[in-house]
C-alpha cells in the first residue's frame, strides 16, 4: 500500500490506459455481436406492442381471433400482444426498436411519431401492399389512411377509433345550474363564472401529463389564428411561433388559469392515471377538454357517469378569430406499423388484414369508438351511445381542417422541449411572451 | 470528589450503588429527557401516519376511498384490492426480483471476496490499482451510464431479459461491497496467515479456511447490501426491460400507476404487498439485518 | 488487532512469512474485468457518445463538440445543477440532524427504545419506488390525505422529494449513528458527568466529536445517495412544476428517453460523472476515508 500512495498518480494513469484498451476491444466485440441480431422470414410467433389503456380490449380480442384463424395457420405464426403501460409507451418503443428484441408490429400515432423509424429503415413500406389488397385499400377512409404515412408512402394501418378533441361536459351539473353548451368564447366565460360561484371547478385538466394542456393551445391557436398557423410551424418554420395568434392563445390560457378555470391542483393531476377523469366523473369539475377516447375511459372507469351524465360539444369559436368552429384538432386515429426486420412478415400482414375486418370495426364501435373504416357509418347504431358516435363521425367528416396533435406532428426532439414550455406556461413559470420567445428558439 | 477520582478511576464502577455511578447511568440513559421524548414522538407520528393511512386505505373499497379522507378507517374493510394486485402479476414480479437479488448476491460474493483478499494481502501495483479502481467506482452514479449500458445490452442481445438487470446491478454493487470486505479483511492478523503458512496451506486454502470464515460479518453485510440494491433497483429495469416476462417488482409497482390509476386502494395494496416479503425477513433475521446494515456504515 | 497489523506493516517483508497468504493478483482479475466491462467501459462509452448524434436507432454519428456547446449554454443545465445541489444539501441537513438525534437516542438500552427503533426502521424495508408510490397516492390533489396542490407548487414539490427521501433513508442513517454511538466509551461520559457537564454539553463535547467518522461515512452515503432520488422525481413530480425539480439524472433521462437525443444525454451523463467524482474525492479527503486506511495499514 505504501508504494501506491507515493506514486499514486502513475498507477492511476496506467489503469486508465488499461481501461481504454479494454473498452476498444469491448466495443469491437459488441459491434460484432450486433450484426448477428438480424431477421428473417418464415414461421414463428411475433410480437405486437400496443398502448395499454382501457381501449386495449379490442386488440386483445382481435389477436385471439387471429391466432385461431386460418390466416394465422397459413402464415405459420401467432401474435403475442405486449400491453405497454401508457405514459412510458414512446420511450419503451424506442428502446425496444433499438434492440434486437424489437416488436414486429407496433402501435403508433403516424406522422412525426414514426419518422425516426422510417429514416432508420425500420418500417415496411405498405404502399404497394395496400394498393394490391382490396381489403386494405377500400377498407379505410383514404384521408385517415394517408395520415398514417409519410411523404406519400403508407406505413400504417388504422387500428383504433377517430380521436378528435372534444369538450365534454357533465349534463347533470349543467342542468342543475341552468347552463347550456356554449358556442362562443364569451358564453363559455359566462358559464365559468357561474360555475365558480357554485364552487365547481369549470374544467378538469390532467396537467401532470402536459399533453392535455397542449390540447387547449391547439384549439385556441386554431380558433384565433386558423389552422394555417400551426401548419407553418409543422413544416419547420419555427418563426411561425411568433404569430400573434400564439401569443393571444397563451394570454387566454393565462387568463383562464388566473380565473381558476382549472382549479388549483391541476398541475399535479394526471390524465393517464385516471385522476382527471375521476375529478370530472365525480362532479368536482364540470367540463373536460379531451380526445374522444374520454368516452371509453369513462365507460371503463365510471360506467354510470358515462351512460347518464356525459355530454359533449365542439370547442367554441372566438369572436374575431380566424378559425372555423367546425375545425378539429386531435389524432385521426392510431396505426399499426410493421418492423422491417420482422421474422414473420406474412403473419404481420395477415394480422393487419384482420384489423380491416368488419368484426374488428364492430368491436371498436362496441367500445364507444368510431372506426375509420369506409363502412363505419352504418355500424354506428350498434354503439353503446349512437348519439355520441354520430356526433363524432360528423364532426370529423365535416371538418374544414383537421390539425394533427402538435406533439405528434413534430419531431420528438422539438416536441419534448415544446411540452416543457407549455407546462411552464400553465404552472406560471413563464409569461405568455416568454413562452413565445422560448418556442421560437426551438430548433 | 475530583481528588477521589483521579488516583483510582478504575475503582469507581466497583462502588456498589455509589453516587457517581448512579448519576452517570441516569444521566446517559435514564433520566427523563423531554427534548428527546418530544422529538422521538414527532418522528414516530411521521413514520406511523403514512403507514397507517396506507394500510387503512388498502382495505377500503375504491368508491369509498374516492370520497373519503384516507385517514378514516374503512367502514367495510375488504381484501379485494389485494386480490386485484395478486391477479395482476404481483407474484411473478416478486419472483423475478428474488431471482435478480439472488443472482446479484452470488456474483458480488464470488467476484468481490477474492478481489478483496488480493487487495488487502497482495502488495504489488496490480493489486493496489484494482483496489483503487473500485474505490473510484463508488462515485460512478448508475444514472450516468444508463445510455451506453443500454447500447451494450442491446448489442449483446440481452435487452428485455433478467440478465440485463442482474449484470449491471451486480457491477454497481461491487465498489461498496469491496470497501466493506477489505475493511473486515484487514482485521485478520498477520499471525493467523503465518500459522496457516507453517501448516503448508496454499493461498487458496487460506481463502476458504481463514479469509471466508473470518470475514463472515463483512460477507453478511455485503449480502444484505447487494440484495437491497437489487430489491431497490429501478432505473436498470426501467430502461433495459420492457415486457411482462422479466418485469421486476419495482417496475411492476411503477406500472400499476398507469394501470390502477386513481384506484388508490389497489395502488397502496401493492405497496403493502411489496413490503411484506422483506418485512418477514426482517422479523426472522432482525439482528443479522440490523447488524449487517450497521456494517455498511463501517461498523 | 490494529496494533498487530501496525507492527506487521512496519516490518520489512522477508522469507516465507512475508509470502503467507499473499495470493496472486490474477485472483482479482474476474472482478476487475467484470467491473471494467459493466461500469468503466460504459463510462468511457458515455464520453464517446457525448461527441455523437444518436437517436437510439441505427449508429451514432460523430458531431464534434456540438452537445458540449449546447450543454454549456443550456439554461436548464444551470437550473438543474442548482436544484441538484440544493436537494443534496437540504436532504443532508434534514437527514443528518434527525438520524443523529435518533441514533444517539436509540443507542440507549431500554426496552421501549428497542421497540420504537424497530418501528422507526420499517420505512427502510420498502423500496424507493414503493415509497414514492405511497406518497404519490397520499399527496393526490383530489383523493389523497394531504389534498391540495403540494406537488404542483415549486416549494411543495421540492420539500416532498426531500421528505420522501428522508422518510426512506433516515432509518438507515439512524442505525449507522446508533452503531457509532454505542462504541463511544462510557468512561468519557462518566468523566464529563463528574465534571458536572450537562446533557447538551456532553452531546457537543463528547458525542459529536466521537462520532466524527460516522458523520463522514453517513454523509458520503447520503450525498451519493441523493442522486438516486431519480425514481422519486420521476414518480412524484416528473421534474415539475415546469422544470423546477428536474435534477441532473432526470434531465439526462428526459434528454435521452423523451427527446431521444442520446448524444446530449451522454454529455449530461459525462458531466454527472465528473461532478460526482470530484464531489466524492472532496468528501473522501474531508472524511478521511484514506486516512483511516493508512492508520490501519500503519503508515
Amino acid at each position: 500500500m505504501e508504494s501506491t500512495t507515493s506514486n499514486g498518480g502513475r498507477t492511476f494513469s496506467r489503469r486508465w490506459v488499461l481501461g481504454a484498451g479494454a473498452t476498444t476491444l469491448l466495443t469491437a466485440g459488441l459491434s460484432a455481436c450486433g450484426s448477428s441480431g438480424g431477421s428473417g422470414s418464415g414461421g414463428g410467433t411475433i410480437t405486437a406492442f400496443v398502448y395499454g389503456d382501457d381501449a386495449v380490449k379490442v386488440q386483445v380480442k382481435a389477436i385471439d381471433r387471429f391466432n385461431a384463424s386460418a390466416a394465422a395457420k397459413k402464415a405459420k405464426g401467432k401474435i403475442k400482444l405486449e400491453k405497454v403501460p401508457g405514459a412510458e409507451y414512446p420511450a419503451k418503443l424506442r428502446t425496444a426498436m433499438g434492440s434486437p428484441n424489437a416488436p414486429d408490429v407496433f402501435f403508433n400515432w403516424g406522422g412525426g411519431s414514426i419518422k425516426a423509424y422510417k429514416d432508420a429503415n425500420q418500417l415496411i413500406d405498405l404502399t404497394d401492399i395496400i394498393k394490391s389488397d382490396s381489403v386494405l385499400k377500400d377498407g379505410f377512409l383514404p384521408s385517415v389512411l394517408a395520415a398514417g404515412g409519410l411523404s406519400g408512402h403508407n406505413y400504417g394501418i388504422p387500428m383504433r377509433g377517430m380521436q378528435p378533441v372534444i369538450l365534454f361536459y357533465n349534463k347533470s351539473l349543467f342542468a342543475e345550474h341552468k347552463l347550456t353548451p356554449p358556442t362562443t368564447w364569451d358564453q363559455l366565460l359566462d358559464i365559468n363564472a357561474k360555475l365558480k360561484k357554485a364552487k365547481i371547478t369549470p374544467f378538469a385538466l390532467g396537467g401532470a401529463d402536459v399533453w392535455p394542456e397542449l390540447m387547449w393551445l391547439e384549439y385556441l391557436v386554431d380558433r384565433i389564428g386558423g389552422p394555417q398557423v400551426f401548419e407553418k410551424i409543422k413544416n419547420g418554420d419555427a418563426s411561425a411561433w411568433g404569430d400573434p395568434a400564439v401569443l393571444k392563445a397563451a394570454e387566454t390560457v393565462k387568463q383562464l388559469i388566473d380565473d381558476g378555470a382549472f382549479g388549483k391542483g391541476f398541475s399535479s393531476v394526471a390524465y393517464t392515471n385516471g385522476g382527471a377523469p375521476a375529478v370530472f366523473a365525480k362532479g368536482k369539475a364540470a367540463m373536460h377538454l379531451m380526445g374522444s377516447w374520454e368516452y371509453s375511459t369513462q365507460l371503463g372507469k365510471f360506467p354510470d357517469f358515462a351512460k347518464k351524465d356525459l355530454g359533449w360539444f365542439a370547442f367554441p369559436s372566438i369572436e374575431g378569430g380566424a378559425g372555423d368552429i367546425r375545425n378539429v384538432v386531435g389524432n385521426p386515429t392510431n396505426y399499426w406499423s410493421v418492423n422491417a426486420r420482422t421474422s414473420n412478415k406474412d403473419a404481420a400482414l395477415a394480422f393487419l388484414r384482420e384489423c380491416a375486418s368488419e368484426q374488428y370495426a364492430k368491436d371498436l364501435v362496441a367500445n364507444g369508438d368510431i372506426p375509420t373504416t369506409a363502412n363505419a357509418e352504418k355500424l354506428l347504431d350498434a354503439s353503446p351511445n349512437p348519439e355520441f358516435a354520430k356526433f363524432q363521425y360528423k364532426m370529423v367528416q365535416q371538418a374544414p381542417a383537421f390539425t394533427l396533435s402538435w406533439d405528434q406532428a413534430v419531431d420528438p426532439n422539438v416536441s419534448t422541449p415544446m411540452l416543457t414550455e407549455i407546462n411552464k406556461l400553465f404552472v406560471g413559470k413563464s409569461s405568455p411572451s416568454q413562452f413565445v420567445t422560448a418556442l421560437k428558439g426551438l430548433k | 470528589m475530583s481528588h477521589d477520582t483521579l488516583p483510582r478511576p478504575v475503582k469507581t464502577p466497583d462502588v456498589p450503588a455509589g453516587r457517581p455511578t448512579g448519576r452517570r447511568r441516569r444521566h446517559w440513559t435514564q433520566r427523563a429527557n423531554p427534548f428527546a421524548g418530544v422529538s422521538t414522538f414527532i418522528w414516530l407520528v411521521v413514520v406511523i401516519v403514512p403507514i397507517y393511512a396506507m394500510i387503512s386505505a388498502s382495505l377500503t373499497k375504491q368508491d369509498e376511498a374516492l370520497g373519503n379522507n384516507a385517514l378514516k378507517p374503512p367502514s367495510d374493510p375488504t381484501l379485494d384490492n389485494y386480490n386485484t394486485v395478486l391477479h395482476n402479476g404481483f407474484g411473478h414480479f416478486l419472483w423475478n426480483t428474488i431471482v435478480v437479488a439472488a443472482a446479484v448476491v452470488a456474483i458480488v460474493l464470488v467476484l468481490c471476496v477474492p478481489l478483496s483478499y488480493v487487495a488487502v494481502r497482495t502488495r504489488n501495483i496490480w493489486a493496489s490499482s484494482a483496489f483503487r479502481m473500485f474505490l473510484m467506482g463508488v462515485a460512478i452514479p448508475a444514472q450516468a451510464v444508463v445510455v451506453p449500458l443500454y447500447l451494450m445490452i442491446a448489442k449483446l442481445n440481452l435487452y428485455d431479459s433478467l440478465l440485463a438487470i442482474i449484470l449491471p446491478t451486480a457491477a454497481f454493487a461491487m465498489p461498496v461491497s469491496v470497501l466493506i470486505l477489505t475493511g473486515t479483511l484487514r482485521d485478520i492478523s498477520e499471525e493467523m496467515y503465518e500459522a496457516m503458512a507453517l501448516d503448508g496451506a496454499s493461498t487458496t486454502r487460506m481463502l476458504f479456511q481463514l479469509v471466508i470464515p473470518m470475514t463472515k460479518g463483512g460477507i453478511s453485510t455485503v449480502v444484505i447490501y447487494s440484495a437491497l440494491q437489487a430489491w431497490n433497483g429501478f432505473l436498470f429495469p426501467l430502461i433495459f426491460t420492457q415486457s411482462d416476462g422479466p418485469r421486476v417488482l419495482t417496475l411492476g409497482l411503477f406500472n400499476y400507476v398507469s394501470q390502477f390509476g386513481v384506484n388508490i386502494p389497489a395502488l397502496l395494496a401493492s405497496v403493502v404487498l411489496s413490503g411484506i416479503p422483506i418485512f418477514a425477513v426482517y422479523l426472522v433475521a432482525r439482528r443479522a439485518l440490523v447488524g449487517g446494515l450497521m456494517g455498511v456504515g463501517g461498523k | 488487532m490494529k496494533g498487530g497489523s501496525r507492527v506487521d506493516a512496519g516490518r520489512p517483508p522477508r522469507g516465507s512469512q512475508a509470502k503467507a497468504g499473499r495470493p496472486h493478483a490474477a485472483l482479482a482479475l474476474p472482478a476487475v474485468l467484470f467491473f471494467a466491462f459493466f461500469a468503466i467501459a460504459p463510462m468511457v462509452l458515455a464520453f464517446y457518445l457525448s461527441f455523437t448524434k444518436w437517436n437510439g436507432l441505427g449508429d451514432p454519428e460523430p458531431v464534434g463538440f456540438a452537445n458540449w456547446q449546447k450543454l454549456l449554454t443550456d439554461d436548464r443545465l444551470a437550473q438543474s445543477l442548482t436544484v441538484t445541489v440544493l436537494l443534496t444539501v437540504v436532504s443532508w441537513v434534514f437527514q443528518t440532524v434527525i438520524s443523529l438525534l435518533l441514533g444517539v437516542w436509540a443507542a440507549g438500552r431500554q426496552k421501549n427504545r428497542a421497540i420504537l427503533s424497530a418501528i422507526f426502521f420499517v420505512p427502510f424495508l420498502l423500496s424507493s419506488t414503493a415509497i414514492s408510490l405511497l406518497f404519490y397516492a397520499l399527496l393526490d390533489p383530489n383523493f389523497g390525505i394531504i389534498r391540495g396542490d403540494t406537488l404542483g407548487s415549486t416549494n411543495g414539490a421540492f420539500l416532498a422529494i426531500v421528505f420522501v427521501g428522508g422518510w426512506q433513508f433516515i432509518p438507515f442513517h439512524t442505525l449507522i449513528y446508533q452503531g457509532g454511538a454505542r462504541q463511544i466509551p462510557e468512561v468519557l461520559y462518566q468523566a464529563a458527568a463528574i465534571d458536572g457537564a450537562g446533557r447538551v454539553r456532553q452531546f457537543f463535547s463528547i458525542t459529536l466529536p466521537q462520532l466524527r467518522n460516522t458523520v463522514a461515512t453517513s454523509s458520503v452515503l447520503m450525498v451519493v445517495g441523493s442522486l438516486t432520488y431519480f425514481e422519486t422525481v420521476l414518480i412524484l413530480t416528473q421534474g415539475g412544476p415546469g422544470t423546477d425539480t428536474a435534477i441532473l439524472p432526470y434531465l439526462m433521462y428526459e434528454a435521452g428517453f423523451k427527446s431521444y437525443d442520446f448524444g446530449y444525454a451522454s454529455a449530461i451523463a459525462s458531466f454527472l460523472v465528473v461532478a460526482a467524482t470530484l464531489l466524492s474525492l472532496l468528501m473522501v479527503k474531508l472524511s478521511g476515508f484514506g486516512a483511516m486506511r493508512s492508520t490501519r495499514e500503519g503508515m
